[in-house]
């Protein structure tokens, strides 16, 4: 990476999966105006829906995620009762309208539970929204809890999309972040996937963690993509142990420095870009016959919840706890306790806890920073009329410095973001957000 | 139908002999009698029948095309169709059937907003909406009166949000199935109904917003339940 860049690569930006970001959601949205914005979905509109399973066998130190650790299966049955409650009351609510493009099993763990619970899910889904087989189903899996039979029965259920947590191989990493998974595992599930005739199957890994040097992390990468899986999706681990005391548990000082973490970033990249893939986004890569893939070379590209994606759905349906919706320009996030999220659906309630209305200009900005991230460039002429002389100013110099440094190029008001710094596309999308802008200020700058 | 299924396509000016007799094909028609034209005067009909061509369509041929303009009004005076929306990435969902005296085109549209295409070898009779709209000056009411009966992509519509708004796949398949039936059923021995199924079986799970299994599953539980007496690929009896 250019010495020049290396300063953005400490600097926070937001992971724009939605927009605003979920730290603006508050108490503006409840489950009326939720209610309101179901009803105004189309009769045939493409809508996506999202399953949260907030349960796990074990807890990973490194895990941002809403989840909870649980061995006591009566209590997840009580959990997927109470989502079969949501799913029809809202179901109810949108009275045979919508049409599901698509269903997202996420966690947490989605197979901590059985294959026939996680049928149940489904067959709700399909009575209440119907459900065709063009819907594309995907799930999240932990490889170290696939059993030898598990993949055929969730393929028979419809599965065609399973990404599997590898995050990394080698031990001592793993010891770091206590998440034990030999190779062999994860060779096994992949090969059972094969055979049940799964052709999309995503890995997901994880780079600066604890422990991780160039040398271990090389070997990952080798070990992975020896298993030849159709798509990667390379996150960086955000250590935040003040916010997430599971993180206390690494150790600072077995971080990588930013320099080494960006180093594994470019690492992964090029390596995965030279056995063919195609660089996707800031953190995906897929075969060049995978639908991302091509969703990319056909400019369909989108940023969802999941990260990058090829769904078309503007609408999401998330149910379970903390689960986040998005319908009519409002985003809205279930109860993130699990308790309070059953006792809200139990009582016959859309178990709305927060959200957020989406501005004309929100949306504006939404479309630009999603443009940029999806194809690297975008116009901002759509945008003058939304910025006052002072954010204007400050704008204009974020991205001076940007194109001073090589990071983008402007012709006019169309920035484009050079292909080396796609890993950086997320810190452009910060220099023109309001919101981030807003909230640095007064903070150091880069 | 085998008397116009000789005929792709007729102008309906030249060969027809507009008058008291009517056309020999509208006076044949059987559909005339049930729904279309039986409520137009003879000076309507005989205006009606000047413009009016007959097509023929082949077997998943579409009439109308999403996204195209359409011009037309058509009358299904044999066959079937179905009526299908594509999404952005290519994806089909099907949003309706339409028979013998059904309707496609009840406006013209700069854009049809779906695509309807011949489940078998069909015919229908188009009119023009210039011509409809004109005719409409001399004799108000035409074209309402014209397609007062029978269903219309609109119809299908409204059929279709009420479908999805079951509860149950076995709902869904029974409300689809007696729809079905009273529309295009006939009475059987037994009091059973004996329905034609034009329709493969994944358009009608595409239309139901289920997955073919699904399908498949629900219809073999109908069939063990009785409510479904014996079921082939084009053919279903009904016993209700």
């Amino acid at each position: 990476m250019k010495e020049e860049w290396l300063k953005y690569l400490s600097a926070p930006a937001p992971r724009y999966t939605s927009y605003p970001s979920a730290l603006r959601f508050g108490e503006e949205v409840d489950a009326q105006l939720y209610e309101e914005k179901l009803r105004g979905v189309g009769q045939y509109e493409p809508v996506s829906i999202y399953v949260h399973i907030p349960y796990c066998k074990q807890l990973c130190w490194y895990c941002g995620c809403n989840m909870r650790v649980e061995n006591r299966p009566e209590r997840m049955r009580a959990y997927v009762d109470s989502l079969l409650r949501e799913i029809n009351a809202v179901g109810e609510r949108l009275a045979g309208n919508g049409r599901v493009a698509s269903v997202h099993f996420g966690g947490g763990t989605p197979n901590m539970l059985p294959a026939g619970e996680l049928g149940c899910i489904l067959d709700a889904i399909e009575d209440r929204f119907g459900l065709t087989d063009d819907a594309c189903l995907a799930i999240e899996l932990d490889p170290r809890l696939v059993r030898p039979g598990d993949i055929r029965l969730l393929a028979d259920l419809g599965f065609s999309r399973m990404s599997l947590g590898v995050q990394d191989f080698d031990v001592r990493v793993q010891w770091a972040i206590n998440r034990l998974q030999r190779f062999e595992i994860v060779e096994a599930s992949i090969a059972e996937m094969r055979e049940a005739g799964v052709e999309d199957v995503s890995f997901d890994l994880l780079y600066g963690l604890p422990k991780q040097t160039r040398d271990s992390f090389s070997e990952t990468l080798d070990m992975a993509l020896s298993l030849s899986p159709d798509r990667f999706a390379v996150f960086g681990y955000a250590h935040l142990p003040a916010a997430l005391p599971r993180q206390q548990m690494i150790k600072q000082e077995d971080l990588p420095d930013p320099q080494s973490r960006a180093a594994l970033a470019e690492m992964a990249c090029d390596r995965f870009v030279a056995a063919g893939y195609a660089a996707i986004g800031f953190d995906h890569y897929a075969r060049p016959d995978n639908a991302l893939a091509i969703a990319m070379r056909e400019g369909r590209l989108r940023r969802n919840f999941q990260g990058f994606t090829d769904d078309i759905a503007e609408t999401t349906i998330g149910f379970g706890a903390s689960a986040v919706s998005y319908a009519g320009g409002v985003y809205v996030q279930n109860h993130k306790d699990i308790k309070s999220y059953r006792h809200k659906v139990d009582a016959g309630a859309l178990p709305v806890a927060r959200g957020v209305v989406r501005s004309g200009r929100d949306q504006q900005y939404a479309a630009t920073i999603s443009r940029l991230l999806c194809a690297l460039e975008a116009d901002l002429a759509p945008l003058a009329r939304f910025m006052s002389p002072d954010e204007r100013a400050q704008i204009d110099g974020s991205l001076d410095r940007l194109e001073r440094d090589g990071v983008i190029r402007r012709h006019d008001q169309v920035i484009e973001i050079s292909s080396e710094a796609r890993s950086l596309s997320r810190v452009v999308a910060a220099a023109i957000d309001p919101y981030f802008n807003a909230a640095q200020k007064g903070a150091p700058t880069v | 139908m085998s008397k116009i299924s000789e005929i792709t396509e007729t102008a309906g000016g030249g060969a027809c002999h507009a008058g008291d007799l009517g056309s020999p094909f509208c006076a044949l028609c059987d559909v005339r009698e049930r729904s279309v034209c039986a409520d137009l005067n003879p000076r309507e009909m005989a205006r009606v029948e000047k413009t009016m061509a007959r097509r023929s369509i082949a077997k998943n041929a579409a009439i109308v095309s999403e996204g195209e303009p359409n011009q037309n009004l058509y009358i299904v005076v044999g066959g079937s169709f179905r009526l299908i929306k594509y999404l952005e990435d290519g994806r089909r969902q099907v949003t309706g059937f339409l028979f013998k005296g059904d309707f496609i085109g009840v406006r013209a549209t700069a854009q049809a907003a779906y695509t309807a295409e011949a489940l078998e070898d069909s015919h229908v009779c188009a009119f023009s909406h210039q011509f409809l709209d004109e005719a409409a000056k001399s004799s108000p009411g035409v074209k309402d009166r014209l397609i007062a009966r029978g269903q219309t992509e609109y119809h299908c519509a409204q059929e279709h949000i009420v479908l999805l708004g079951k509860k149950t796949a076995e709902e869904r398949v029974r409300s689809f199935l007696s729809q079905l039936a009273s529309v295009i059923g006939t009475p059987g021995e037994d009091s059973a109904i004996e329905t034609p199924l034009p329709m493969s079986r994944q358009d009608i799970a595409d239309y139901l917003g289920l997955r073919l299994e699904t399908l498949s599953r629900t219809l073999a539980a109908l069939k063990k339940s009785g409510a479904i007496r014996s079921i082939s690929r084009h053919h279903v009896s009904l016993k209700f």
